[in-house]
Parts: structure tokens; sequence; C-alpha cells
């Protein structure tokens, strides 16, 4: 009994002492050696919570870019790319924010900015719209991992959140538009049927409202909307086949949507189990219909995870490249994995989300420099908001982001000009066309 | 309450008071003195973890009152807690409330609902009242999405003092701690009243209760009520803090959570709630240092260490304290005292 006491009065012992830890431990920076001028990029980072495979991938690619420009000073391994000046260093500063911890985000972007942080980054939606106004007041700019209409809410002068592929909305419009346009070509003369289908975690922040933008341009295109259903965000057999079997009474052709997660996709085995699920040739398909995905999910998730289950019919909007894809983007994350981190390499997608990320604040940062003629420690965040970020114009990714990255004055804070669509077919992945405009749908 | 050596009550108003001796008044006021000077000497991260605690103990008291001292377990408190955020935020964004104002119509609000679903507390007890609270989470969040703000959310700007914004996390603690202060000290009172009594008779058996003329109707109501109102100030006061006010900062987890902040605490302890707040949230935050570190040591894992080391934390603490100290640590506390009062002739 005793014994049981000591070890319960330690464990509290351990909590409460281990807690003040962080007073020791913080989160300073090494000060580069010699005369380089330090330089901080990074910001807050959901390491822990409920996507830390995104997030540690994004983290990875910060540190490894960083690494590339310090030691090679300039911004991208192709030629052309920009240089950066010799004499800075890049540190990559991280806090924990799990993801979609609103206040300790909101206690990160105080400390980092403290630090001396220029920039921020946004790791969900829940932390952007915590933030937005804050950051806007604060005329700081951050780079983020969420892609929402949310961010295009505030006035130009306010938008200093910046995205590298555009919102949901528009990328649900460009296949909704692909996908009409096959439905006439098929030859049917029927309005096709649209529904929403989505997850829980993100997708209740994609259904628009009725009366928003994209349900009016769904409208016009000629669809009828049908319904809107909520598949779980860990595939539970019940719900799947409640949403699923929704649909086909609806006769819905097409489904739009969003989910982060393989394991929250349209589960084509259930699918399959009610008769219904794409043109996958599979025989005996009682029913077809195509599901549509916007960011942020990505195929090659989907196909890292489900592979030939995903059927011939799984679109999605604002995927990355595959990493067997040849463009000087993906070469360029392999180039920086190899070099830097050839033992223990990351092969999930948001790596080259974390490249573009660090890219975008690096290149705001020396956009900045230029512009106002000021050495990097002179440089205030609202230099590198207006005179970096919204100055970014034709900034090349490699062909990670389908087009280059535009940022402006008046609003643009999307970056990518077009919408890249791929179709899952056979297990691989397929790049259906890069060429949908964006349609600036915003609720 | 155990009093010092050679401290007897010798009337009724000593006997019911909270602070009995100049030692707990001394320790409280130096307590006290040392919370409300802590912004002067500690960083942003150390702020908003005291915030953080103080959301969380105003929102466990709460709970302490409905579960702890009367016996109605509760699995949707959150869902209360979305209610108050909610209505907190339509309150000032859409109809130009003050944050003063609408803190309390915030709680009153929180109150009424926490009324409607306690209605189930009258037919069910124990694991079907469970599962009540629960569904009660999910109509509450259902309604708040299919109608205001939807998922977007609501802004919920922070509070102002005589057109200054309370716009730092300081201001914002100040605000937080002196209503969390308040909250327990309603708590305390609550509890040692003739309603609280009436609840503790609840608690222990409800057909006893009864026969001894305790309306078991009403007072399960008005734990509902009281435990959803300081759950709807907890919800106001998160929603602001954030600047806006969505389910997604309202999650179902956090219900059970602070479930698990009352057991490590101790229920049926006033102590207990505060100290289950302090030592959850404390663990939260050691997990933020941990994981990172435990990532980079084994890299291989790294991802689900980060994402799964929280939950195994918590789960394990509570599992302990269910096994071992069961009553929590505002007992485990009591018998330290006791053990050192008479020490070294404890036996």
């Amino acid at each position: 009994m005793i014994k049981i006491k000591l070890v319960v009065t330690a464990l509290l012992m351990v909590t409460l002492v281990v807690g003040v830890l962080p007073v020791f431990a913080g989160c300073g920076t090494t000060p580069p050696a010699g005369n380089l001028t330090p330089l901080l990029i990074g910001g807050s980072f959901g390491v822990t919570g409920a996507y830390p495979e995104d997030c540690l991938a994004v983290l990875a690619a910060f540190q490894d870019y960083a690494k590339y420009v310090n030691d090679n000073h300039k911004l991208a391994s192709w030629v052309g790319a920009p240089t950066f000046p010799s004499d800075i260093e890049l540190t990559v500063v991280s806090m924990d924010d799990g993801g979609t911890n609103t206040a300790w985000a909101i206690s990160n972007y105080a400390t980092l900015k403290a630090q001396g942080l220029l920039v921020q980054r946004i790791s969900g939606s829940a932390i952007a719209n915590a933030l937005k106004a804050t950051l806007a007041a604060d005329q700081v700019g951050a780079t983020s991992q969420a892609s929402g209409s949310y961010l295009l809410s505030a006035a130009a002068v306010n938008r200093t959140i910046f995205m590298n592929y555009p919102i949901y909305t528009d990328q649900g419009a460009s296949i909704a538009e692909w996908f009409v346009a096959n439905w006439v070509a098929g030859g049917n003369t029927t309005p096709p049927n649209v529904s929403y289908l989505t997850n829980n975690t993100f997708g209740r922040t994609l259904i628009p409202p009725a009366t928003s933008a994209l349900q009016n341009y769904l409208i016009s295109l000629g669809y009828n909307i049908t319904g809107t259903h909520i598949l779980p965000a860990a595939p539970i057999t019940a719900d799947y086949d409640a949403a699923l079997t929704a649909c086909k009474n609806e006769n819905a052709n097409l489904t739009l949507g969003a989910m982060l997660c393989s394991e929250s996709e349209p589960c084509m085995v259930e699918a399959k189990a009610l008769g219904m699920g794409p043109d996958s040739g599979y025989p005996g398909w009682s029913y077809n219909i195509t599901f549509g995905l916007c960011s942020p999910s990505h195929l090659n998730v989907f196909l890292r995870d489900k592979g030939a289950t995903c059927g011939n019919g799984l679109v999605v909007a604002g995927s990355y490249p595959s990493w067997d894809d040849t463009c000087a983007g993906v070469t360029f994350c392999k180039l920086l994995q190899t070099t830097y981190r050839p033992s223990a390499q990351i092969t999930h997608v948001m790596y080259m989300h974390g490249l573009v990320e660090a890219m975008i604040q690096v290149e705001a940062m020396r956009l900045a420099m230029i512009n106002t003629g000021k050495t990097a420690d002179q440089l205030t965040s609202a230099d590198v908001l207006t005179q970096g970020f919204r100055m970014i114009t034709g900034l090349d990714t490699g062909g990670i982001v389908p087009t280059t990255i535009t940022y402006d004055s008046a609003g643009d804070v999307e970056g990518a000009g077009t919408v890249r669509l791929d179709q899952a077919q056979g297990g691989a992945d397929l790049v259906l066309g890069l060429s949908y405009p964006l349609r600036h749908l915003y609720p | 309450m155990s009093l010092a050596r050679g401290t007897f009550n010798q009337s009724y108003a000593q006997d019911m008071a909270i602070l009995r001796t100049k030692t707990q008044w001394v320790t409280l006021l130096a307590f006290l003195a040392f919370l409300f000077t802590c912004p002067l000497f500690i960083g942003e991260t150390w702020l908003t973890l005291m915030i953080i605690i103080g959301i969380s103990v105003i929102s466990v008291q709460g709970l302490n009152i409905l579960t702890g001292y009367c016996g109605q377990i509760s699995l949707g408190h959150t869902g209360f807690m979305l209610a108050g955020g909610y209505t907190s935020a339509i309150l000032c964004d859409k109809l130009g409330f003050s944050f003063w104002a609408a803190l309390p119509c915030a709680a009153l609000v929180a109150g009424l609902v926490g009324l409607i679903f306690g209605l189930p507390s009258l037919r069910v007890k124990g694991f079907y009242l469970i599962m009540a609270t629960v569904a009660a989470y999910f109509i509450i969040a259902w309604v708040i999405f299919q109608s205001y703000g939807g998922a977007f959310g609501l802004t919920a700007p922070r509070p102002e003092i005589l057109g200054m914004v309370l716009k730092s996390n300081a201001s914002y603690f100040y605000v937080v701690m002196i209503i969390a202060c308040l909250a327990t000290l309603a708590a305390a009172n609550i509890v040692r009243s003739r309603v609280g009594r009436a609840f503790i008779a609840i608690r222990d058996n409800d057909l006893a209760a009864e026969v001894m003329g305790i309306n078991i109707w009403a007072y399960k109501l008005l734990a509902f009520f009281i435990g959803c109102v300081f759950a709807g100030v907890a919800g106001s006061l998160q929603a602001h803090y954030c600047g806006w006010a969505s389910i997604e900062i309202f999650p179902f987890l956090d219900s059970i959570w602070y479930l698990g902040m009352l057991i490590v605490g101790g229920m049926g302890s006033i102590s207990g709630a505060i100290l289950g707040a302090v030592s959850l949230r404390l663990l939260d935050y050691l997990v933020t240092i941990a994981a990172p570190m435990l990532a980079a040591a084994f890299p291989a894992i790294a991802p689900q260490a980060a994402a799964s080391l929280s939950l195994i934390m918590r789960g394990l603490v509570i599992i302990v304290f269910l096994i071992f100290e069961p009553r929590g640590l505002a007992h485990l506390w009591e018998r330290i005292k006791a053990y050192f009062r008479l020490w070294p002739f404890s036996h």
C-alpha cells in the first residue's frame, strides 16, 4: 500500500516538476556563426493532435529547404531560380499548436512574433479563423495549410493569409465543369444530379449554404443539387451505407466534398457492396457515380492507402503531383531528401506542400529586402507583407503547384491560377487537365 | 475540514466557514497575490496555459456540482459550453452586445439548454443518462451547425473596458482568473448550502432522499441548470479568447477530458476540480514538449507517437487514479496533510 502511495505521489511530482521544464526548455534559436544575419522562417505546426504526419512532413520540408538555401544561396535547384543573399542564414522556428488548438496557436503567434519571426503559418481552418483578424491588425503575412473561402471574407487590405492552391469552392466548380462536359459528351440529355458527400472533420466547413456562389454556379451548369451527406472520419459500415444509399436514392451522379484522411474516402468496397460505384470496369455495377474531392484531399494519399479500390471514378482537385512525376519540383524534393535526410526520407505528399510554403516565405522576405532596400535585420512584418507577399509574381514551384504563384494587393491570396484535376484509374494517378480556371466562388 | 491542532469550532458560523484559521486566510491571500501578479513575470506560453486552466476550472466546477455532488454523470458538458459560446458570439457579433452583457446571457441560455437535456435524468440514470448527455452534445452541435453561423462559425470579439479592447493575453488572463475565482466561490457556497446538501443526498441514495422529502425532480433539474450555467460561462470565455465561436473549438472529446479532470482531481470536492484541471492541462503541455523529443528520438514512429502521446498519457493518468486513488488528488492531499499533522507520531 505504501509503495502504491509512493508511486502515485511520484507520478504527481514528476508531472508538476516537468511542467516547470518549459521555463528552461524554451524555443530559442542558436545564433548563426560568423557574420551571417539570422532570418527566421516557419511558425506554428500541428506536430501533435489529429494530423501530425502531415505537419511533421511540412516541418521537415521547411528544415531541408532552409539548409538548401543556406548552402546554395538560391531558391531552388533548377536553372533560373532566384538567388538569395549569402550573408543571411535561414533558421526554422516551430511551435506546436496541435493542428486545431486555437488557444495554443494564439499563444504561439505572440511568442514567435516576440522572437523576431516576421511571418507566420496556419495549420488549419480553426486556427485561420481565430488568427486572421489579429494577423490583419498586426500586418503579418502568413502561409497557410488551409484553403477555405473564409480566408477571402475580409476586405482585400485585410487578407494576410496566403494559400498555394485554390479554395475548395473553385476546385469543386472545376470538378463539376469536367463532369458535366463528359456527361453531355456521353449523350445524356437529363440534368446531372450532384450531392455533397463529405466527412465530419473538414466537410462541415465545405458544405456551402443554399445561397452560396458555388450552389448558384452548379445550378447554372445545369445540375440538380439533391442532398448533403456526412461520412464519418473513420469508416463505420452502417454510416457509409446510409450516406451512400441516400446518394443512390437521390440518383446522384456526382458527389462533391473533401476528406483529409483516406480512411474517410467514400469507401469503394461499401459502394460495391451496395451495387454502386464509379465506372471502374468491375462487372455488375447497377449504378454509376463519380466521387469528387476537393483540397485538402490529395489523390496520392488515397492511392497509397487504398490502391486499386479507388476505382476509376475518384476525382480529386488540387492534388500535388505523385512522387513518380518527373517535374522539377518533385525532383527538387527528392534532392533535398537525399541530401539532408538520406536515411529517413519522407514520402508523405505534404512534404511538397511544406516546400512550397517555405519557398513562399523565403521569396516574400527576399522581395521585401529588394523592394524596401532594407537588410534582413531591418525588415518588419509589414514590409514582408506589403513589399514581399503581395509582390510575389510568377514564383515557380517546379510544377508542384500547377501554375506559378502570384499574389497581389487587390486581394488575390489564392496563388495558383488554375485547378489541377487528377483521377484514380487502375490504382494509378492520371492527370486529367490543368487548365480549369478559377471561378472565384466565395460563399 | 480538518482543523489545525488546538483549533476548535465554538459556533455554527465557525463550523460553516470556508476559511477558518488565520493560516488559511494568509495562504489564500498569498496565493491570490501570486496569481494576480503572474503576468508580470511569466511568458506568453504560460499565460495561455493559465487562461486555458482558468476556463477549465470554471467548466469543471460546473461539472463537479452536476456529477460530483448530485451524481448525474454528464458526457455532454462541452455541448453546453458550445451553447454558451455561440450565444455570446451571436449577441456580440450580430446584435452588438458588449461582452459583459453577453456573458450572463450565455450562461443563462446554457443553463436553460441544460434544463431541457436534464429532463431525461428524471427517468433514467447511470449509463442511460450518460448516453442521453452524449446525445445532447450532438443535438446541440447539429442545431448550431444548421442555423447560426453554420460551419463557418461566428466572430467573438475580445471584451472592452471603457473603450479599451482587452487584446493582450495578460488582460484576458485577469478576466478569466477573476471569473474563475468567483465561480469557485459560488460553487463552494452552493455545495455547503441547503441545495448542496440535497444534491449530496440525491447522489448518495436518491430513493432515501425522496423519502426524506427532497424533491428529486426539482433538485436534479437545478443541478443541471447550475452545472450548465458554469459551462456557459466557460464556453463564452473560450469563444472570446479564440476570437471565433465554432464547433471545432468545442470538440466532443473535451467532455470526456473534463470528466477525467474531475476523476483525477476528486469528485465531490471544490479543490479537486481545480487540482484536476491544473494537472491535466499541465500534462497536455508536457506532451507538446515531450512529443517532438520522442518523434526526434524515434523517427520511425514519429507521427504515431506525436498523435497518440497526449491521448495515451491522459488515459493512463485517469486509469491510474481510478485504480489507485479513486478519490483523486484532493483526497490524496488530505491524507498527506493528515499524515504530517501528527508526524512523527502518526500511529
